[in-house]
């Protein structure tokens, strides 16, 4: 091995991408803005719920004191109407995302009145979200008896002060966006370095200057290792500037060690930077790499736990999940900056051997397809 | 004298097409070698065989004794392609200090040497993509010498050259042939064949006839090199 070489080949990676702005931009900017983005849409939605109440029991029950708290705990709006056909107009307009009646129940003597609720129903992430809080509330107030009910409003505690709740990891603060930050960390990483060295290497092999460089006596080790360094300057540069954008625009929360996380993307910078390779012998141009990207990047997107939880999906899916390094990066990613997994942890040495064996794969690939240039 | 490139019955198909057809070639060092014959009738296909790129289907290939590909060999070999390639958003000095790196010279020493030999000192730090055509062939070329070779493969460097470039090209390549050093060089112009030591007339992969300019001519009594090779390729039933 000469380090020579590959400090060359390295080089003149970052050295090609420093004269080109446009891809500089698009590797930092870009997702610095989406993150940004889903941050900001994230919040938002959650934030700007708003809900009508009606009670017309005679004798109001527990409801609606209930659902106040929950609501203002949550920093929802609840606005009580006093009739049903208000209520009704004010969800059409849309002015609420939904409205709760409570009607007398027709026998006499039973203290439980019938619940109806109305949804707007257009956000499915809202109505799921307003059902939640909604059925929580009803099942609550059906164990209590007014009686029970105890005077908060002096102390200011809310519903859940009812319900001891203690944070294993994380805690109250803790958000969905501190949630999605992590995996997209590692998702921006694969798909930019997986993009950028199927596209030079092909251009490589399209230029004429991967002939050229098979001729020198570079081995196959110190060209692959040579691009691995050189794209895993713009990973780590990239991975920077989304922290950086994480932690001082959207606040996220993190508790684990920075350390490990810039470990993490390494490794994945390595896995992509040898399946751009070994795939761009399978594209003859531009456009046929770029097609790589449904095959390869969006599947991943989907299923490996960025924004759809693997423990939700189909078994079979959940099986497809497993067999992508994103899946093992996400896991990692999420252990570390939400549950403060160190080294010694054995979940993170799980999802990052899993990692390492996925790299590991593709660079064997990436240098079976470089050797048979040679054939 | 010594032989630079020894090939014997050197067969490439590649599936049911044959680009090299039983080629048997020395080539002695220290001369310049014409690869000559229209596009498509072999002459890459043979560069890439002495590169060791390509593995013969059948025969052998061996350069300064050793069997390709050798990673002594090629540390010794100098190759420009007949497409430039080059860094385009990296300038001459990076482009050819790349190579340099590659082939482990030491840099400054011969980069700016050969920058200043091929004419580019006052472009040296230009992005690729900003120098003319005839520039690109320079810094083209210049990667291929900046290691010093003993053995260079140039394919085709002179296409869509003008000719003062060209005519600079050939002098350059002599002045290396003074230096020992052997060179090959792939061409399907007619005029420059005669200013190659020794001619390698090539059809339909076939090698048709080995010899200097002035044997390959008189030897079938033409008067011009060109009839010369139509005569050969006649002859091999073409």
């Amino acid at each position: 091995m000469d380090k020579g070489r590959t400090w060359a080949i390295a080089l003149r990676i970052v050295r090609q991408f420093r004269r080109d702005p446009r891809t500089l931009a698009l590797i930092v900017i870009v997702p610095a803005l989406v993150l940004s983005l889903v941050g900001y849409l994230l919040r938002s939605t959650e934030n700007s719920i708003s809900l009508a109440a009606v009670d017309e029991t005679s004798t109001p029950g527990p409801m609606l004191t209930l659902l106040e708290r929950a609501l203002g705990q949550a920093g929802w709006d609840l606005r009580v109407l006093s009739t049903e056909e208000e209520a009704l107009a004010a969800v059409d307009a849309g002015d609420v995302g939904g409205a709760l009646i409570l009607k007398a129940s027709g026998s006499e003597g039973t203290a439980a009145p019938n619940v109806r609720l109305v949804l707007e129903g257009s956000n499915p992430q809202k109505s799921q979200a307003i059902r939640r809080v909604v059925s929580q509330v009803v099942m609550f107030a059906g164990l209590i008896s007014p009686a029970q009910l105890p005077d908060t409003s002096a102390t200011g505690e809310g519903v859940s002060g009812q319900v001891e709740t203690t944070y294993v990891h994380g805690g109250p603060q803790f958000d969905t966006v501190d949630f999605q930050a992590p995996p997209l960390i590692g998702f921006f990483a694969f798909f930019f370095v997986f993009l950028l060295t199927a596209v030079s290497f092909l251009r490589e092999r399209t230029g004429g200057t991967l002939e050229r460089l098979m001729v020198t006596p570079a081995r196959r080790a110190e060209v692959v290792l040579g691009y691995m360094l050189g794209f895993s300057v713009l990973a780590v540069l990239q991975a920077v500037i989304i922290l950086l954008v994480a932690l001082l625009v959207l606040n996220i929360n993190y508790v684990g060690n920075l350390g490990i996380v810039f470990l993490i993307v390494i490794t994945l910078t390595i896995a992509a930077v040898n399946l751009g390779i070994f795939l761009s012998t399978f594209a003859r141009n531009e456009l046929q790499a770029i097609q790589f990207i449904p095959l390869v990047i969006v599947p991943q997107g989907l299923l490996s736990g960025v924004v759809w939880q693997i423990e939700s999906m189909p078994r079979w899916l959940q099986g497809v999940a497993h067999a992508m390094p994103l899946t093992y990066s996400n896991q990692a990613l999420r252990g570390v900056m939400l549950e403060a997994q160190g080294l010694t942890s054995g979940d993170l040495l799980l999802n990052f051997g899993v990692l390492l064996v996925f790299a590991a794969f593709f660079v064997l690939l990436s240098s079976l397809t470089l050797r048979q240039r040679m054939d | 004298m010594e032989s630079a490139v020894v090939a014997e019955g050197v067969v490439k198909s590649f599936g049911p097409i044959r680009a090299v057809e039983d080629v048997t070639l020395h080539v002695d060092a220290g001369l310049t070698y014409g690869l000559l014959g229209p596009s498509g009738c072999g002459k890459t296909t043979l560069i890439r065989l002495i590169l060791g790129t390509l593995r013969p289907s059948k025969g052998s290939v061996s350069v300064w004794g050793q069997p390709v590909p050798s990673r002594a060999v090629l540390s010794e070999t100098g190759y420009m392609p007949q497409d430039t390639g080059l860094y385009m958003e990296l300038s001459a000095r990076e482009n050819v200090g790349f190579f340099a790196r590659l082939y482990g010279c030491r840099e400054q020493d011969n980069v700016d040497q050969v920058l200043e030999l091929m004419e580019l000192s006052h472009r040296a730090d230009s992005p690729v993509n900003t120098l003319s055509g005839g520039m690109q062939r320079r810094v083209s070329l210049a990667c291929a010498l900046v290691h010093r070779p003993r053995l260079l493969l140039l394919d085709e460097p002179t296409v869509g050259v003008d000719p003062r470039l060209r005519a600079a090209f050939w002098s350059h390549f002599h002045h290396l042939n003074e230096a020992g050093t052997t060179i090959i060089v792939s061409s399907h112009v007619m005029d420059e064949a005669a200013r190659c030591h020794r001619l390698v007339l090539m059809r339909d992969g076939l090698l048709l006839s080995e010899g200097t300019p002035d044997e390959l001519q008189r030897s079938v009594g033409a008067r011009s090199l060109e009839e010369a090779f139509l005569i050969y390729a006649e002859a091999r039933g073409g």
